[in-house]
């Protein structure tokens, strides 16, 4: 029968839904409806522009070497903050326009004429006052026209100070004279974003409270590049900020190795290479509450500001020749007389004649790298304003300084692709070298002893993320146009020794791909940067100068003012984006949840005609098995339909239900599905699983049978004689179904006890059904009906006729047959299986559960059988019935307490006598069971049966059998205790006494030694065996 | 705990992201689904046909900017010859709405056994809101309620819980009650993982690590 092949029940580690787990939840599938945050985040991503603000704010970068010289800090919050100190006529700048004078706080018109004089601020300089010029209105956007500070300072301590260098900790003194500095210049509201120290280097950020609380995933480190390539005495500081939640921005302050030695270029290039590569921020946090990726470094961002005192310095010119040149400028803002204008008179009287001449002006716009059409360069507005072209006028400071940028260490590295080659660029050069002064002096060059050079030591770069795109697609276009260059050589020189000479021709691969350079971008805005999230911003560089005014150290400041416009997340509008799109994947998600109907089939026939007699199943919506029996296979089907519009995976879970029983059935119920299962192929005891199309259905077999003896009594002793459970069926990323299971038991002879047989009414167990107030078992107090289970005496009484009828029927069909009976086949016939005509099946199962019908409802077995059924299959039917009754009862028929009286009364029998008769030993066995008349007279139905069963299956010679004339001439003839007739008789006995001695006797073995249990064993099958012999010895 | 939180890595989410399982119990018709339907869909039927299973429904609320909380909900049979699956739903959950009908008394009782359960069986950490369903009813007509707002609030004090009165059919208190259940839930733990960098937007106004006192430094 059906063995629940798709449900075994014990537990495996692979059962996915074990009971009173809680539901594994559709988020774990990779299912394309389900929203996770993943999805979440990229629909919300999708639609950024409704909740994205183009926000425009100027950025400043400001650079200065302080040359650990006190008191450097008074002068920070009027040059950085308030854009002051810068030389109108020293630098390109020019700020002052005739249209759109300065005014000063109180609105009054500030003229440049008011500006103290070079000569005075110089004379007046004291260490206790800011050195820059009275009266200076500053001529530089700054103050709250200026959304984020960035400073970058060098040297605050000595560098080169042993104590400074091995200082185990950073003191925080002078970092703080500078964060106070800055503060107090600052407008109200400003805040530190940043900041971060390296012994010299400090770098400081700061920004407006409008834009403050949109700077989140601050990141500062540092990396020193100094003595041993690590010390701190020389390398970068470093922050990482976003910006609006879309735009990241790095800013990195660095002092690079000093010295005017060829090979210190190359240190210098290491060193801001050691930079980029040692370079790493802490994760970005997208605004997801996710970190994105570990370590970003530099080139990760989307605009990033590289300034500090890079150290390149002039190459190959000697400094003198370019101290006097440019002194030729500063000393024109000082009026002639004063002290400070004799000192520089005096100093360009000692130097030679110069000689570079303004000749050799290729213009930092020549150098290609340094500007971009993109962004207009303050010089481009000068040459507006000026009367004449300072490029082209021989004695202008441009020129000047033009003829000397070709000169440019940076430049130079930048042309050689040795450093800052990858995408930096630099606005236009339109002031002095802001390096070495006289401290105090606006414009004298170096006039110690050593007489440095001077040089742009200090610098603002700046790059975009698609200025490094550009330069990696240049990069890879070169090599491509190198390769194919190359190919072309090796092929024309081939041809030409082939062919005519004019087959050659000249191929410049720089020319030639140049002409295909940038070719996808000629669409796009050249001023679109792209960054990272898609977001599409622009920089700007507005200003790019030197404060020449400024005295305290031997550097000026340098600074650049940016103009970034860029796509702000508004976060009220992301918050309302983010609920909307969580709606819609919310409903997507539910509405696309796949569907099954399931539908009883309530018409299923139920072959004996009892089919929902109880009174409720009208309403009952489950799986209603009607009246149910024990050992009765009921069926009835469902039909699972696939009403969604996706495809649904379902199948029936374990469900938490009882102690003892946690399968996805109950142990009476196998579930069987018309197909195969998705994962038929793995683990048994992982949950099967089928998936059904949109539309279609399929039809599962519920087949109940109750086979388990402790089940039967526990139905029997109910009060409810229901079973009701209740199935789970999942469908995968939608609901749970449950599937109530209902049957109506009907009461069983089988499983009770020999006490409780002898009270079941006349009319059979289930007239007990009807009567029963509560309970069904018939208790002590109802009355006793008869001596002895009647089933036990309907059940030997028949076998006892059938076994006679059979043994004639057999002899009836004469000498011929050459089969040997089926008795001589087992010695266990009719009640075990050998020698059994009728095999086991479905139609032997059939008329068993017929019999044990006959025996519940006390109707004649004549009932039970159709004509056609012989007597031999009837006898096997009934035996079989016989001994799985037996085998059912409660308490056995010589139950533990009879066993342990007539066993002692066996032993003490044994201890006085050494050779009983039989009689003798039946006598003390019935003796002792009559304490139990209906145990005893049970025992004597069974024995007086088996005597009878043994007679006719293995007759002795003086019991003639009339049907069997042949066979009993043979035992005639051997009426010898060595006959095989006797010999026979005897192993069907003792098969006969083993086999019921089993059943009948229910007393544990005592345990203990083996002799001691063989002879408990050998007495048990005594007592049922002496019932046999001698019977028909006669 | 069961909760997930999110690891993803995609530009443009919002805050913090967790997931949490809910459960519906109670008595057989005091509106258990009429709640989460109006709850995921904003929708009210006058009839419903008794749940017979477990529905499973997803709704996402945002708690704030930066927190959104998205609840995996079991809505299960009230009927009581289903009482004995209620395990497989309770026992891993997050939080619990153990709903009654203020015009069923005996419907108060049935929940309270529920909270006993929950207590006794579910997760330790479990979140229980008590909600009293079908305030409408007696808006209209006050003599039709039998569960008073003192008595029931008095008993969820006691025993711990979230407490609204709703109603399915006006929505009144519904996402209230979900939202009140969100925010007790343990969030911070659910998605510590990934807020190792600020998790608040804005500057990180924290005081500073020592060696760089910037006190004063900011006036915002």
């Amino acid at each position: 029968m059906s063995s629940r092949p798709q449900r075994p029940s014990s537990p495996g580690p692979e059962i996915r839904a074990t009971p009173g787990a809680f539901p594994s939840t559709p988020a774990e599938d990779n299912s394309p409806t389900i929203s996770s945050h993943y999805s979440l985040s990229q629909a919300v991503h999708a639609r950024r522009a409704e909740f994205t603000k183009s926000r425009t704010i100027r950025v400043k970068v400001g650079t200065w070497n302080v040359a650990a010289l006190s008191d450097t800090e008074k002068d920070v919050g009027g040059w950085f903050i308030g854009g002051k100190g810068v030389s109108d006529k020293l630098s390109g700048l020019r700020v002052t326009d005739e249209d759109d004078p300065k005014k000063d706080e109180h609105g009054n018109t500030l003229d440049l004429k008011d500006i103290e004089s070079v000569a005075h601020q110089e004379a007046r300089r004291t260490k206790k006052v800011s050195s820059l010029p009275r009266h200076d209105p500053g001529s530089l956007p700054g103050g709250d026209d200026i959304d984020i500070y960035v400073l970058g300072l060098q040297e605050i301590v000595d560098i080169n100070s042993p104590t400074e260098a091995l200082r185990p900790f950073v003191d925080p003194h002078p970092a703080k004279k500078w964060k106070r500095a800055v503060i107090e210049a600052l407008p109200d509201g400003y805040c530190r974003i940043a900041d971060q120290q390296l012994i010299g280097l400090l770098l400081l950020v700061y920004a407006s409270p409008a834009i403050a609380p949109t700077i989140t995933s601050v990141s500062s480190t540092s990396v020193g590049t100094g003595l041993m390539g690590y010390m701190g005495n020389k390398g970068a500081v470093t922050t990482r900020i976003v910006l609006g939640e879309t735009t990241r921005l790095v800013f990195i302050n660095c002092h690079l190795a000093a010295g005017t030695d060829k090979n210190m270029v190359d240190r210098r290039n290491w060193d801001a290479q050691q930079i980029l590569n040692r370079t790493k921020f802490e994760p970005v946090y997208d605004g997801s509450g996710v970190l994105e990726e570990f370590g970003p470094g530099i080139g990760d961002e989307d605009f990033a500001f590289w300034f500090g005192d890079l150290n390149y310095r002039l190459d190959s010119l000697p400094a003198d020749d370019v101290r006097r040149l440019l002194m030729l400028h500063t000393r024109n803002e000082y009026d002639s007389g004063v002290l400070s204008s004799k000192k520089i008179e005096s100093e360009l009287s000692k130097l030679p004649n110069a000689t570079i001449s303004g000749s050799n002006h290729r213009s930092s716009e020549d150098s290609g790298f340094s500007s971009n059409t993109a962004f207009t360069s303050s010089s481009e507005q000068s040459s507006v304003t000026l009367p004449v072209d300072p490029h082209s006028d021989p004695a202008s400071l441009q020129t000047t300084l033009s003829s000397l940028l070709p000169h440019d260490q940076l430049h130079m590295q930048m042309r050689a692709r040795k450093a800052f080659h990858d995408g930096w660029r630099e606005g236009p050069i339109n002031f002095l070298p802001t390096y070495k002064y006289d401290v105090g002096s606006v414009g004298m060059f170096d006039s110690s002893e050593k007489r440095r050079g001077p040089s742009w030591c200090d610098r603002i770069l700046y790059r975009t993320r698609k200025d490094v795109l550009d330069y990696e697609r240049k990069v890879r276009e070169e090599d491509k146009a190198k390769k194919r260059d190359e190919e072309l050589q090796a092929r024309g020189v081939a041809k030409a020794i082939a062919d005519d000479e004019d087959v050659l021709f000249d191929y410049d691969p720089e020319t030639d791909g140049a002409e295909n350079d940038y070719d996808e971008n000629l669409d796009a805005d050249p001023g679109v940067v792209v960054t990272k999230l898609g977001y599409e911003d622009r920089l700007h560089l507005d200003y790019y100068t030197s404060h020449q005014r400024v005295l305290s150290s031997d550097h000026k400041p340098l600074d650049a003012v940016f103009t970034l416009t860029y796509d702000a997340v508004d976060t009220d509008l992301k918050a309302q984006i983010h609920q909307e799109v969580a709606r819609e994947l919310d409903k997507a998600e539910n509405e696309g949840r796949p569907g099954v109907t399931i539908v009883v089939d309530h018409h299923s026939p139920d072959h004996d005609g009892s089919t929902n007699d109880d009174p409720t199943s009208a309403s009952f919506e489950g799986v209603n098995f009607g009246h149910v029996r024990y050992d009765q296979p009921k069926t009835r089907g469902i039909t699972i339909a696939n009403t969604g519009r996706v495809p649904a995976t379902f199948g029936f879970v374990d469900r938490p239900s009882g102690e003892h029983q946690n399968g996805a059935s109950p142990p009476w119920l196998s579930i069987e599905f018309d197909r195969p299962s998705n994962n038929q192929n793995s683990n048994a005891n992982a949950l099967q699983e089928y998936t059904l199309p949109p539309g279609d259905a399929l039809t599962v077999d519920l087949t109940l049978r109750i086979t388990s003896i402790s089940q039967v009594r526990l139905l029997n002793d109910s009060s409810q004689p229901h079973l009701e459970d209740v199935l789970v069926l999942r469908v995968t990323n939608g609901r749970d179904h449950f599937i109530p299971i209902r049957a109506t038991w009907l009461p069983s002879s089988f499983g009770r006890s020999i006490d409780k047989l002898i009270r079941i009414p006349e009319g059979g167990v289930r007239k007990l059904q009807h009567q029963r107030p509560h309970g069904s078992s018939g208790g002590s107090s109802t009355p006793v009906k008869w001596s002895a289970p009647r089933e036990v005496f309907r059940l030997t009484e028949a076998i006892e006729e059938l076994v006679e009828r059979a043994a004639a029927e057999w002899g009836m069909r004469g000498e011929g047959g050459d089969e040997k009976p089926p008795w001589e086949e087992g010695l266990g016939w009719p009640f075990v299986e050998g020698g059994w005509r009728w095999e086991p099946g479905k139609e032997r199962e059939g008329l068993k559960m017929r019999v044990r019908e006959a025996l519940d409802t006390d109707q004649a077995f004549d009932t039970t059988w159709t004509p056609d059924v012989p007597a031999l299959w009837r006898l096997e039917v009934l035996a079989e019935t016989l001994l799985e009754f037996l085998t059912s009862l409660e308490d056995g028929v010589v139950p533990e307490h009879l066993w342990a009286g007539l066993e002692a009364a066996i032993i003490e029998r044994e201890k006085t006598k050494s050779t009983l008769s039989a009689d003798e030993e039946r006598a003390v066995i019935l003796d002792s069971l009559a304490s139990s008349p209906p145990h005893s007279v049970a025992f004597t139905f069974l024995t007086f049966m088996l005597a009878r069963v043994a007679n006719e299956v293995a007759p002795l010679a003086s019991e003639p059998r009339k049907s069997h004339p042949k066979a009993t001439g043979r035992a005639r003839a051997r009426t010898r205790s060595h006959d095989p007739a006797r010999l026979r008789r005897r192993q069907v006995e003792q098969s006969l006494a083993a086999l019921f001695a089993g059943v009948v006797v229910r007393a544990p073995m005592v345990g203990g030694r083996e002799r001691e249990r063989r002879a408990s064993e050998g007495r048990r099958m005594r007592v049922v065996e002496v019932f046999l012999v001698g019977k028909g010895v006669g | 705990m069961s909760a997930r939180a999110s690891t993803g890595s995609r530009p443009g989410g919002q805050g913090r992201f967790a997931q949490f399982k809910l459960v519906l119990l109670g008595e057989s018709a005091v509106g258990k689904s009429s709640l989460v339907l109006r709850f995921v869909k904003d929708q009210f039927d006058d009839y419903r046909e008794s749940t017979i299973g477990a529905a499973f429904l997803t709704q996402t609320i945002a708690l704030d900017d930066h927190t959104t909380v998205k609840f995996e909900i079991w809505d299960t049979a009230g009927q009581e010859r289903y009482k004995s699956l209620a395990p497989m739903y309770y026992r891993n959950a997050n939080c619990a709405v153990v709903v009654y009908d203020i015009t069923q008394a005996s419907s108060l009782d049935k929940a309270k056994a529920w909270v006993k359960e929950l207590q006794r069986q579910a997760n330790e950490n479990i979140i229980i809101a008590l909600a009293g369903n079908k305030l409408d009813l007696v808006t209209e007509h006050p003599d039709k309620r039998v569960v008073s707002t003192v008595d029931a609030e008095a008993y969820a004090r006691e025993a711990g819980l979230l407490f609204f009165e709703t109603s399915a059919k006006t929505a009144e208190n519904v996402r209230e009650l979900f939202t009140a259940i969100a925010r007790k839930l343990p969030l911070e733990q659910a998605g510590a993982r990934n807020l190792r960098s600020n998790p608040r937007p804005g500057v990180d106004l924290r005081p500073e690590a020592p060696g760089t006192q910037g006190a004063g430094a900011c006036n915002c």
